[in-house]
Formats: C-alpha cells, structure tokens, sequence
C-alpha cells in the first residue's frame, strides 16, 4: 500500500503549480480540507478539487460550457495563427468542447460507432496486439515500459479502428505530442510552430483516409461517418467528419499510454498489490478501475460558467473559466476511503470521474478499460518478476491537462 | 411528477416520485434507489443502468436506439427482452406506475 506519508518526491506547493507532479497530491488534500473552489492567480482559473462539485459541474452542460476544452492555455503566436490559417486547418469544435444541441446530433452519429459492440468486436485483435508488444520486450533485461510499450500500442490499436492496420506509430505519437503541447503545455515559440507544422501534418493526414474512404468505404470510423453523411448531410458534414478523426487521435492514445504508464508505476511500487496481480490475472479489471482512479491520465478538464453559478458555496461569476481536478476529485475522502492507498479491491474505485460523467463521458472509455485490463494482465503473466529501477526519475511530463511519466525503468528479470 | 416503482437487488420494492423531463435514471438516483450506479451520468456508454421493465405502461415505452441496444447487447448482465437503459428513458406521464427491476449489484 502507498501512503502518501511515503512519497520520497514530495514537496510542499503554496499555490498551485499545475505544470507539476511532485506535490500535486498533498496540495490538493489541503485545499479540499481547506479551500475546496479556489482562485488561481496564475492561470486565471477557478480551480474545483472536491468530487461532488466536480460530478455537479459535468452534470450541468447548460450552465457550465464545455466550449474551452481545448483552448489553448497561452494564446497561440499570431505566427501560429496565420500559419494555420493559411494551410487551411478547419477545427471546430465538434465533441468535448461543443454544447448542446450540436454536440448532441455529432455525438449521436459518432457512438453509434464507437462504443462497445465495436470494441468488443475487436478484441480479438486487440489481444493479439497487446501480446505481440509484450513479446517484444523479452529477453531484454532492463526497458523502459513508456518508449519500449506503451507509447506505441494505443497507437497501434487505435487505427485499427481508423482502418489503419500497419502505421507508423512513432510519427502518430509525434503529432499527438504536439497537440497536446500546443493547448496545454508551457513550450517556447519555436516548439509551439513545430508543434503547429505536425497538427498540419495530421490534419492533413486525416483528409487523406476521409478521401480514400469515399472511394474505398471498410468496417471503420471514417467509413461509418461518411455512411452517415450519405444517408443523411444534415446529421454530420464532411468537415465534422474530418474534424472527429483528428479528434480520436487527441483523445485516444496519450491518455491511455499515460493510463497504462500511471497504472503500472504505481502496481510495482507495491509489492504486494503486483503480486497479489500476478497470483490472480482475472483481477486486472479491480486495478484498472483503481488505477484510473488514483492515477488518471487526465488530471484537469475544463469548464466555462455560462451564468454566475454558486459552486460547493462559492459564487462564481458569469464567464468564469473553471479547472476541475479531475486527480484531486478521485481522491475525495469523502467518498474513497483511505484515497490515497492504490487497492486493486477497493469496491467503489469505479466511481472515479477519470472518464467524466454526463454527457460528455468519454466514448473511447470501454476501449480504454478493454486494453489496460489486457496489458495488465499479459505483463504479469509475462514478467511476474518485473521490478522498478530504484531511484530512476519517472521524467513527468509538463502539461496542465494529462499526466502520465514520461520514462519508467525496469528490471524484467525474466 | 409521476410515481415509479423500482425494485431494488435486495428485492425491497420502493415507490417514487419522478420529475417529468428527467431521465428515469436521474429520477432513481435522485431518489436513492439502490443498484443504480450510473457511472457514466446518462452518456449511453456503461450500462450501470440497466433495469427490467416488469410493468410496462398501456401506451408502451419509447422505442430504443441502436447504441442503447449495442450497450445492453455487450454488458457483463445479460440483456433480457424487457432490459432497458434507464438513462435513455425520459419521464413523461404516459409512463405513470411504470415497474422496474434494478439488475445492479
């Protein structure tokens, strides 16, 4: 079990540092204590850290706009602008920062694909990937576990769903790195328009399988919209089909690489939950909900008060930009007992808001489940004896919204 | 309002009154009908929601998309022919003394 009085990183934050890791936890355990909806001077943002709020808030599209979702936290170089202007990007907003009643008619065209009949469809091939990542690790001795394993396979399984069976992940992962690091990273100017150029890149990429998709229609995402879009314009057009692949890739994988990351960081920090894994494989679905809960890889989601709204007692005004801690709400003592322990049995880690809640609740969530639930198990299964590097730095990765380590060193001793 | 009926895992029957325009999940767990975990808020995506519709009403029940379906098709308690997602329902009068049966643990 971990205690957060056994954290060797922690540090002592005064005011919020949401570019950081170590600390984050203490800090957010005093403020719900203390101050549960708070003020940051510097990011600008009421920040909400205590669960019900936080449900409360996602329970409300209509009072709270999901339309900043994906603002970028400092505005973009006018370079940037212009640059994306004048190669034609056309993002709108489309799904997690749309509101009713537009999100609701792309979303109804959008999970009648993804959702869990597709996924479970899947499976089969899903398991055959996550198996062939596995076997890619033995007889290595020591790898790290984010580039050697998971930075690749969410990758992998994603486009499979795209239509995509043979990509080059790396170059798929470059372009979900610049997005997330042109929104909510704290990148120079030159990393913000190298950013900018790989977001073209797979923006480009995107119009590309919707065009060979029109010609040559599969069993896949682009495929189905585009049924969709024949069947009826009105019910999503082809810019908001080109807008939902690109999409996919921002919501799919760096989460779930930081998922599996987070997920397995700390199951070999404790010893006995990792062995009590590697006794009972049919366990992993207990560890997946428990580590999405004290590990999620999206640790802030936003929010915009559409009206002054009065929130766990505090009134905020009209236009109020919100940050919910979506990490801190997961660890609300009010509803988890002892939250900071990691418990693979722990009965109500399910109830975590890693996926969000309401209308919004991620469509990839099942998938998600359905690959960690499958890493984990075929890791233990493999590398029963598998350790941590001691002392080795996890390198967590600078970025407001998703968390995940960007290393993590171990010992296969196969 | 309008009163349903649920019957909770421990077979304890609990009447109550549901807000029209809401969902009959939202109703229950406003409530605090026991079973219904509705871990995702009404998003059509889990499925801990899932009731058996053991009273329907005269005019019947809306009819249930394709996602509901594909949910109830592939979640871990088998769909039965009276399996419903409470979250897709919304309340409406028609639906007075509707009886239900939490299949949740």
């Amino acid at each position: 079990m971990t205690d957060l009085t056994t954290c060797p990183h922690s540090a002592d934050w005064s005011e919020f540092r949401p570019f950081e890791h170590d600390g984050m936890t203490e800090f957010f355990a005093r403020k719900r204590a203390e101050e549960p909806v708070f003020f940051d001077e510097g990011t600008g943002y009421w920040i909400v850290t205590r669960r019900d709020d936080v449900r409360a808030i996602f329970a409300d599209p209509d009072r709270f706009s999901a339309s900043n979702v994906h603002d970028p936290l400092t505005p973009f170089p006018p370079e940037l602008v212009e640059y994306l202007k004048q190669e034609g990007f056309r993002r709108d907003k489309t799904q997690a920062n749309c509101d009713r009643p537009k999100h609701t008619r792309i979303r109804q065209v959008a999970q009648s694909f993804l959702n869990i009949r597709q996924f479970k469809t899947r499976e089969p091939q899903i398991r055959e990937m996550v198996a062939a990542a596995v076997d890619k690790l033995r007889g290595r001795g020591r790898v790290d576990l984010v580039d050697d394993f998971a930075y690749e396979l969410p990758a992998r399984v994603l486009f499979l769903l795209l239509g995509v069976p043979d990509i080059d992940a790396r170059r798929i992962k470059t372009w979900a790195d610049s997005r997330f690091n042109m929104i909510s990273g704290d990148a120079d100017f030159e990393a913000k328009m190298e950013a900018g150029r790989q977001v073209m890149d797979f923006w480009n990429y995107c119009g590309a399988i919707i065009a060979d998709r029109q010609k040559n229609p599969g069993d896949d995402y682009p495929s189905h919209l585009l049924a969709a879009h024949a069947k009826d314009p009105e019910s999503i057009s082809l810019d908001e089909i080109q807008n939902l692949t690109f999409g996919v890739l921002l919501a799919g994988h760096e989460t779930t690489t930081n998922a599996i990351g987070n997920t397995m960081h700390m199951l070999l920090q404790d010893r006995d939950e990792w062995n009590r894994l590697v006794a009972d494989p049919s366990l992993a679905p207990g560890y997946v909900e428990e580590g999405l809960r004290a590990g999620p890889p999206v640790v802030i989601w936003r929010r915009r008060a559409v009206e002054e709204v009065t929130i766990g007692g505090v009134t905020l005004p009209e236009g109020a930009p919100i940050m919910m801690s979506l990490a801190s709400a997961n660890r609300d003592e009010d509803h988890f007992a002892c939250p900071h322990a990691f418990e693979g049995t722990r009965s109500n880690a399910r109830d975590h808001v890693s996926f969000g809640y309401g209308i919004h609740f991620c469509m990839g969530a099942p998938l998600a489940k359905l690959e960690l639930k499958l890493v984990l198990e075929l890791l233990s299964q493999a590398f029963p004896n598998m350790t941590l590097v001691p002392d080795s730095d996890p390198d967590w990765q600078r970025t407001i919204l998703v968390r995940g380590p960007g290393r993590l060193l171990v010992d296969l001793n196969e | 309002m309008i009163k349903l009926t649920f019957i909770e895992p421990s077979g304890t029957s609990r009447q109550i009154d549901a807000a029209l325009g809401t969902s009959i999940m939202q109703a229950a767990t406003a409530a605090g009908v026991q079973g219904i975990a509705a871990e995702c808020g009404g998003a059509c995506m889990c499925a801990t929601c899932h009731c058996l519709v053991v009273e329907a009403p005269a005019a019947g029940l809306p009819e249930m998309t394709e996602t509901e379906r594909d949910v109830l098709e592939f979640t871990s308690e088998e769909m039965q022919e009276t399996s419903r997602l409470t979250c897709q329902i919304a309340v409406a009068e028609d639906l007075a003394g509707t009886v239900f049966k939490v299949v949740g643990r």
